[in-house]
Parts: structure tokens; sequence; C-alpha cells
């Protein structure tokens, strides 16, 4: 049984480089919050980014779709690649890029317009849809995916903020997949939820995979555990290891690996 | 030593006491904004209230075609030759027609009755008649002025007293106004023209009112309004989102909030040097006005809207990033809408001030007495360039005035500058309500 699983696991992994980092150093004015962190992520996988808190692990993450460029004390250098192109490469406009890396946030932070208007909005600014039908198409499909279609499908035209908290994660992964992005970043989705709608969330994220790379950065470690195949550990800057997620969480090879995981630190 | 939970010990006391202390002081200061604000309006009031009532003599005027159109062919060019002098006798003889068909007596002399009458009636007449020639010849009933003697008993400014002491009028004119207000010929009815009429000579008070005004102080709110509000919007926006963060928007960032402190007629002697004389604008226009006004409200609309800006929460910003929008659309999009109440609340304070302003406004010539409509526009002094004046201004004027009648007319042009002001308050608050968001 036990080898089945393995089995599978490592059926699994197979799959292409979606992103890969070699060498990236972050900077916030003086402060080297990142240092000479290099990964490879896969596509069609879900990759859970875990550390205490202020190891760098969201920074890590906002470098992937480059929200740090509006923090403008932060620098980046290094090598980050989606597709083998080099996402700082001066040719680069972020804009774009963000429309193919989709992000979900800590808190659920639906525009203040109504459920619909969320969704559609990326859409609408990328030129997607045609015609509204095509936009209610693809708002359908959208939240359908996220698993909010059924509760939200009768009040398309309330406003998103009257969810719950629940919902309004959701209603941001629909409105980040509208997009049809190829790279769905997740910055502790469910940090501010509640355990059930955190249990609807994880399942969503699991749905996903099939046609993302996720990358979700979380502090629960069972979450970690739940729904990732790979992992990797982060402390004060540095990425101390990068595996597969049982691996990591049965047989950590570096001490602070371990210290962290049983509890010791962090 | 064990403490009872049931007695306060020292130290409590004196932390309750010192809380009761400031809980006093705040509520004394309170009190006391109370009283003055109270002392304020009743003084206003008391004053101004009046102002809107007027007391008018109806009077059947007799329009004899020899005197008006000597040559008797209604050529409008020829009856405008009889100036305001020329219809003095007309109007002499109807008051005193008027009082003989009364009945009344009276020891005053036929030029003291006359006087009962205001010197703008004259006009008042004439302007009609030069409307409409069909009049003359005809016996036609005007509602002419009273005096603001007249006038100002009718409101009990004006006492028999007051009266003998005064060389405009008499206890005998006073009488005899009762008698003809008791016969039904002397009526106070509203004064609709405390608001259209242009200001009037320090003669007559009683044909005084705000209309040139108003206009000009809307002309002037106008101006600012389509200047101050998109180029303080834009200039925020820039500042707050666009523009790096460095020495050189710091300094500019201090800059704009030390222009918010300078003295307004500072703005005063600037758009004198900028507008007049250098860009050669007239004098006493309401767009010069406006122009200046809007120097000087800018920086309030700069510092609410960035305030506005600020406090839109970075969530949002970072949705509207993280599904790829632009910066621009991140801003116009999501940002502004829901900074719209804080922005909006900002413009109408500004305005509001801008409204109340008379210092800059004198040091540009708008403290000029104003007798004709300025036009909105006109082929030689283009868009808002006649001279105006404006309300605040024309309080402080009429303060300068020597006859009482005019203490009067200032208290009611505050009360009608404090209407507006109130009303604009409510369309932010209005404004506020409606846009405003959760999130």
């Amino acid at each position: 049984m036990e080898d089945m699983i393995q089995m599978d696991r490592a059926m699994d992994t197979r799959h292409d480089i979606k992103i890969s980092a070699r060498d990236v150093q972050v900077y916030y004015g003086d402060n080297h919050a990142i240092k000479d962190v290099s990964v490879e992520i896969e596509d069609k996988t879900v990759t859970a980014f875990i550390g205490p808190s202020g190891c760098g692990k969201s920074t890590f993450l906002r470098c992937i779709n480059r929200m740090n460029d509006t923090i403008d004390i932060a620098r980046v250098t290094g090598d980050i690649r989606i597709d083998d192109e080099d996402i700082y490469d001066p040719r680069v406009d972020p804009v774009q890029l963000r429309a193919k890396v989709g992000m979900v946030f800590q808190k659920p932070n639906p525009f203040p317009k109504s459920i619909y208007d969320n969704v559609a909005y990326g859409p609408k600014i990328h030129g997607l849809a045609r015609n509204k039908a095509d936009l209610d198409e693809i708002v359908e499909k959208s939240l359908r995916k996220a698993a909010l279609w059924e509760e939200a499908k009768d009040r398309l035209d309330k406003p998103g903020t009257g969810l719950s908290g629940g919902q309004q994660q959701r209603l941001c992964i629909a409105r980040a997949i509208a997009t049809a992005p190829e790279v769905l970043l997740m910055d502790e989705p469910c940090s501010a939820l509640d355990p059930i709608a955190t249990a609807q969330v994880e399942e969503l994220i699991d749905e996903l995979r099939q046609s993302y790379s996720v990358v979700i950065v979380t502090h629960s470690m069972q979450q970690a555990a739940r729904v990732s195949q790979k992992t990797a550990f982060f402390h004060l800057g540095h990425l101390v290891e990068y595996d597969d997620t049982d691996k990591i969480f049965t047989n950590p090879q570096d001490p602070r690996t371990e210290s962290y995981i049983s509890g010791r630190i962090g | 030593m064990k403490t009872s939970l049931l007695t306060s010990d020292a130290r409590t006391k004196k932390r309750n006491a010192t809380e009761a202390r400031f809980k006093a002081y705040g509520l004394a200061a309170i009190v006391a904004a109370m009283l003055a604000l109270a002392v304020l309006l009743s003084s206003v009031l008391s004053n101004g209230l009046s102002s809107f009532q007027q007391t008018y003599i109806t009077l059947p005027v007799q329009l004899p075609a020899e005197r008006l159109d000597r040559s008797g062919n209604r050529d409008p060019a020829e009856i405008a030759k009889t100036t305001t002098i020329g219809y003095s006798p007309i109007l002499a003889n109807a008051i005193l027609t008027e009082v003989d068909r009364l009945g009344l007596t009276t020891d005053l002399s036929d030029r003291d009755v006359f006087d009962m009458i205001s010197k703008e009636a004259a006009a008042t007449v004439r302007d009609r008649v030069l409307a409409n020639t069909d009049l003359i010849g005809q016996t036609v009933t005007f509602d002419v002025l009273a005096s603001g003697r007249i006038d100002g008993y009718f409101k009990g400014r004006v006492t028999m007293e007051t009266a003998a002491l005064d060389g405009n009028t008499s206890p005998e004119a006073l009488m005899l106004a009762q008698q003809m207000a008791d016969a039904g010929v002397i009526t106070t009815k509203f004064n609709w023209n405390f608001f259209t009429a242009p200001d009037a000579s320090g003669q007559r008070p009683e044909a005084a009112g705000l209309g040139v005004a108003i206009l000009g102080s809307l002309y002037m709110m106008l101006v600012v309004l389509f200047l101050a509000l998109p180029i303080g919007v834009a200039s925020s926006i820039y500042l707050e989102e666009f523009a790096p963060k460095n020495r050189i928007t710091d300094i500019i960032e201090v800059n704009i909030s030390n222009l918010a402190a300078v003295p307004s007629i500072v703005y005063g002697i600037l758009g004198l040097a900028i507008f007049i004389n250098f860009m050669e604008f007239n004098q006493s226009s309401p767009l010069v006005g406006g122009l200046v006004l809007t120097l000087m409200t800018l920086p309030t609309i700069i510092i609410s809207t960035r305030a506005a800006l600020k406090s839109v929460p970075p969530s949002i910003r970072d949705a509207a990033l993280g599904v790829g929008a632009s910066k621009m659309q991140s801003v116009f999009h999501h940002v502004l809408p829901l900074a719209a109440p804080g922005i909006l609340t900002g413009t109408i304070i500004g305005l509001a001030q801008a409204l109340g302003e008379t210092a800059p406004l004198l040091l540009i010539g708008m403290v000029a007495f104003v007798r004709e409509y300025p036009a909105a526009y006109t082929p030689e002094a283009g868009l808002f360039g006649e001279a105006s004046t404006a309300l605040p201004v024309q309080v402080y004027n009429w303060t300068q005035r020597s006859d009482p009648a005019f203490v009067e007319r200032a208290s009611g042009a505050i009360i009608t500058l404090l209407l507006f002001l109130l009303v604009m308050n409510a369309v932010a608050i209005y404004l506020r309500r409606r846009f405003e968001r959760r999130w």
C-alpha cells in the first residue's frame, strides 16, 4: 500500500518545470530579505512554502508576479524564469505577467463591486471576451471552478463584499482564474478563514492543480501536508530545504527543517 | 495588608479625579463654544432677518403724455431723454393725490411727503415706462419702495424719538406713514429685490440688493470648481500614486501643506501681479477672482484628496494589480471611486472657504461699487470678464456705509452667505453618503 502511494507520488511529480529561480536576492532598503534562493517549481503541481513568520516566503512569492515592483524600496536580483523566459527582463511588462500569474491574497479582498463585476474585471481589461455572452461564460466557468457558482448564481449583481469570508476568498480565486493564468500564487489564502471554509478552499486547490501550477504560502504545516506535492522550507531568508512533501515531513535532511516541523522553532 | 475592592485606594481616586477634570474641561469648552455660536446667530438673525421684508407704498401714478412724450410719437429714444429727475414731480403728484384721496391731513410740506418715497422709485417707474411705452397717458398702480426711514419705522428700527433727532425724517412723517399703513396703502412684503437687485448708493439702502454679489460669487465658484477640482485631483493622484518618493517630492509635499497656511491676502497680491498686471485681465472680474480663489483652494483640495487616496486599503490596489490591471487602471477603476467621498468633502470644504473669502478679492478690485449686472459673456470682456462683486465683499462694503439701514442689509447678506454655506455642506454630506461604500 505504502509503495502504491510512493508510486503515485513519483508519477505525479513527473511534470515540466514551470518556474525556475536562480540565486534570487531581495533587498528592502538595507534589509536583505531573500538570500540566494534557487528553486524549480513544476507545472500542474501544488508547491507549498512553509517557514516561520518573517522568513521571506511571502516576499519570494511576490517576486514571481513582480508584485514587489510596487514597493519602492524593494530590489530584486537574480534570475526568475517562467517557461524559460526571464520575467525581470526589461522588455517584460509586469501587467502582462500578472495576467499569466494570478494571485490570491491573505485577506479576502474582493472589489467593492458586484460579484459579477469582480470576476469580469480581469477578462474585461485584458480583452478576453468579445461580447457580453463570452463574458457571462467566463464568469460562470470561473465561479464554477472556484466552487462558488451554486451559492452565487442568484446574486451575481449583489456586492462581493456581502459574502462570507470563505465565499469572499473563493470569489478572489474565481477572479484570479478568470484571466486564464498559468500559475496561481496563494499567499496564506486560508489564514482568515474558519476550518470549514478552509477545507473548502483546500479541496479547491487540489482541483486547481489539474490546470495550473499552484504555489501556496502557508503557516499551517498540516495544510502544506494536505494540499501540496512539493514543499519548500524557508528560514531567515534562506531556502533551507525543497523536496517532495512527504519527504520533508517524514524525513527532513536539514536539522532546521526538522526542528521547525517538530515545533521546536518558529 | 489586604485591600477591599469596595473602597478605592488613593491612586485610583487620583486617577478618577484627573479623568473627571478632563471631562469637565471638555464640557466647559463645548458649552462656551455653543454660547458663542448662539450669541453670533441671534445677533446676526435679529439684525438681519428684517432685510428679507421690505415696505412698499402702493400708488396710482398718472403718466401724463405731455410730460413724458412731448412730441407724441412714442419714440423710445425720445422718451428715454426724460431722466429720473423728470419723473420726480409725477411721483410727488401721485403721493400727494393719494394722501388727499385718503382724507389724511398733515403738517408736512409737500417736499417732506414726497421724501417718504425712496429715491429709487423714480427709476422704477421710468424703467417700467421704457419697457412698455403704451403706459404713457394712463394711470398705472405702482408698488414703490418707501424710504429707508419709513421702512425702518415699520421694522422697529426708527422710533418717534429717534425721528425727532433725525434730519432725514420727522415724527409727523412717521405718523402719516402709520395712517397710510392703516389705510392699506403702505404694506410690508417679502423682499425678493434683496436677492435680485444690484447694490444701491449710500442714500438708498432700501433699494440695495445682493443680485450682483450672488451672481459674482456664483461665477467665481464655477471657475474654482472647474479649475481647482480637476487640477487638484489630478495632481494629488500623480503625487500620491505615480511620483517617485524622493527628496524632491518630499519638498513639494511640505510646500503644498505650507501653501494651505499662507494668508489669503498674499494670494490676492499674487493675483494682482499675475492676472491683472501681467496677463491684463479685467480687474474686478469674476474670472480673476475665480483664478485667485482657485490658487487659494488648490492646497486644500490636494491635501484632502491625498488623504482620501491614502485611506483606500492597500489590499484593493493589490487585488487590482494582481489580476493584471495597470497602475492607471487600478487607480481609476478602484482607488478613485473609493476615495470619491473624501475628495468631494475636501472639494466642498475648499469651495466653501473660497465662497467666504474676502481679503484677496479686495486686492484685485472686487471691492468696487457695482450698480450694473455683469454679463456672463461679452465680446469685449470675454468670459466672466465684467466687473462684479462677491457676497463677502458686499458685506464688507455695506458695513462701511453710514446709514444704519445698511447694518440690516449687511446682516441679511451674512445670513444669505451662511445659507449658501449650509446648502453646500448639505450637498457634501449627501454626496458622501451617496458614494460611500463599505469594504
